[in-house]
């Protein structure tokens, strides 16, 4: 069991689900701290400063998502949402209020540490050669050009229309975020989310993945969460 | 609510006036040109009698009985074109029509609140019986959980690794199954007995299934899914989620059921009106005695199948049954001509 030097905050009122969480993260070598509420939560976030939070919604002083609100006001430390299948629009509002991705209830013990692998991987990117404009983008055997505007898969040109390409860009440069279906409107198209828009944005995806030469079900650069949004990550 | 009520009021004002307009006319003709004036007073009854009918409640009625004795009392009775009450012929007609028309609105008014009674009483039996369905599905698999985990906990070094393994794996499958009756109930009780209004939004298939794709491939690593899709970009109304739901249980249930199952496909065909889903695999086929009752809400019934294996296939492809009745589609199960089961649904484009 080999110590990394990652510390992982557990936000969560069940106990027995705090000990799952938990014993899984341990077993992967991580430090874990727990809090049983927002106000918990919030102490300890400021005395440990954690690498990543994993929030569950539902707590007994509050809403889950005023510790987004409250930790997003200062810095950009990934936090991940426990929530239920169902609730595709709570978690659409706290993936809006700045959290990186959730995990649905229930989860297996291989599920959740994957996320939190990807999440701590992406931040450390994004936050070592920082997203800005122009220079590339490498995921696996994905290259995005940012001045050429122009994206290769195995050294092959992928020949993007413009708004495809501005889809590419965006989800790279927020690489492992789950971006809801508003949030990416909103940036391509300066648009709201209406069923047309959102109609609009799925053809696009779709288009981009038959480019690709991903067939449905096959794993692949960007994730595909129906009802809720789209997220890129390296290949599992 | 408050929309449709105005709009049963409108309705019902509407019954009223052209039917008294209706024999106001009616009344004329006789009266004026035919100079039959006794017959008049029983078209009149007979409007009270249609208005009691198809209006609600008693006002309509009431209305309806006073115009027709004034209109009566003043053009078709001496003196003509003036009033007299005193008539004892106006003041019977009168109390016939008030007795008609009273007694027309209440027995409608019971038919209609007897139907209502009936539905609702349907409805409360549905739920009761879905309840103890639901606790009886639940027991099997919390059994399993239960009484294995006490185990392990209890006498964790009298058992050998090969039971505590299989103690294990066995609370992993029946938590499994569990999640997924979950997510059926989920899906039921946003349906609420197939008549609640689901919301629509245009899907593009190909995303559709390839989450449903994602999902099943999570669950069963090892089976291999057979995909095919128009290659053009077909949008289709649904509800996304409930839609997946159906898929993967329709895939789900041929990997538990199809025994001796090799090849599995989900194909998805359209044409200008409609999309059709097809789950097909290669395996046992369906029993000929159990097809016609597939899809049968066995909450519906009173009575409970003690289904031979205990975990049946009931709920899930009743809840897809559910499903695809309130997307308006039609569902069906089938052997195929080359042996194995074909499930298959239409959705309207």
């Amino acid at each position: 069991m080999a110590q990394n030097k990652y510390k992982i905050l557990v936000v969560e009122e069940e106990r027995n689900i705090q000990s799952l969480v938990s014993a899984i993260l341990e077993g992967e070598g991580y430090t874990v701290l727990t809090a049983s509420s927002v106000e918990e939560g919030r102490l300890m976030y400021l005395s440990h400063l954690p690498d990543l939070i994993i929030l569950d919604l539902g707590l007994p002083d509050g809403d889950g998502t005023q510790l987004i609100s409250y930790v997003r006001e200062s810095d950009t430390t990934p936090i991940i949402i426990l929530s239920a299948r169902g609730e595709e629009s709570e978690k659409v509002r706290a993936l809006d209020l700045g959290a990186n991705d959730y995990v649905t209830k229930p989860f297996g013990s291989r599920e959740l540490p994957a996320r939190v692998r990807s999440c701590l991987r992406s931040h450390r990117h994004s936050s070592e050669e920082g997203h800005l404009p122009g220079g590339k983008f490498v995921l696996g055997d994905m290259v995005i050009d940012y001045d050429a505007r122009r994206m290769f898969l195995n050294g092959e040109e992928i020949k993007l229309t413009q708004t495809e390409y501005n889809i590419i860009a965006l989800l790279s440069e927020r690489c492992g975020k789950m971006m809801s279906y508003s949030a990416i409107i909103k940036a391509v198209w300066r648009d709201g989310a209406d069923d047309g828009s959102i109609k609009r944005l799925q053809v696009n995806m779709a288009n981009i993945r038959k480019k690709m030469g991903i067939r449905p079900g096959e794993s692949s650069y960007i994730v595909n969460e129906l009802g809720v949004g789209y997220r890129m990550q390296d290949k599992a | 609510m408050k929309a449709g009520s105005r709009r049963r009021w409108l309705i019902d004002l509407l019954i009223t006036v052209s039917s008294f307009a209706a024999s106001l006319v009616l009344g004329i003709i006789l009266g004026e040109v035919f100079d039959i004036r006794e017959q008049v007073t029983a078209v009149f009854i007979f409007s009270v009698f249609i208005v009691s009918l198809l209006t609600d409640g008693y006002h309509y009625g009431i209305i309806t009985t006073v115009a027709s004795v004034i209109f009566i009392n003043y053009a078709f009775i001496p003196p003509f074109y003036g009033f007299d009450f005193t008539v004892t012929e106006n003041i019977l007609s009168t109390v016939i029509m008030l007795v008609i028309s009273l007694g027309t609105s209440t027995l409608t008014t019971q038919l209609k609140r007897g139907r209502m009674y009936k539905a609702r009483g349907e409805q409360e039996m549905m739920r009761a019986n879905l309840l103890r369905a639901v606790s009886h599905d639940l027991r099997t698999p919390l059994t399993t959980i239960y009484g294995s985990s006490s185990a392990l906990l209890d006498s964790y070094e009298v058992l050998t690794d090969k039971q505590r393994e299989n103690m294990v794996k066995g609370i992993r499958e029946d938590s499994e199954w569990l999640i997924r009756i979950v997510e059926n109930l989920l899906s039921v009780t946003k349906l609420d007995g197939g008549k609640a209004k689901i919301i629509k939004s245009p899907t593009v298939l190909d995303e559709l299934i390839d989450s449903v794709a994602v999902k099943f491939k999570n669950r069963y690593p090892d089976r291999h899914v057979d995909i095919s899709i128009p290659d053009s970009i077909a949008v289709i109304p649904m509800d996304p989620l409930l839609i997946e739901q159906v898929l993967l249980n329709m895939l789900e249930n041929a990997v538990k059921h199809a025994k001796g199952m090799t090849a599995l496909s989900l194909t998805v065909t359209t044409n200008e009106s409609e999309a059709t889903f097809t789950v097909s695999d290669n395996g046992c086929g369906i029993d000929k005695s159990k097809l016609d009752r597939l899809f049968d809400d066995r909450y519906s019934t009173s009575e409970l199948s003690p289904d031979s294996d205990g975990k049946n296939a009931g709920i899930g492809l009743s809840v897809c049954a559910t499903i695809i009745k309130v997307h308006g589609g039609t569902i069906r199960a089938e052997n195929g001509k080359s042996g194995g089961a074909v499930f298959s649904f239409t959705l309207s484009l």
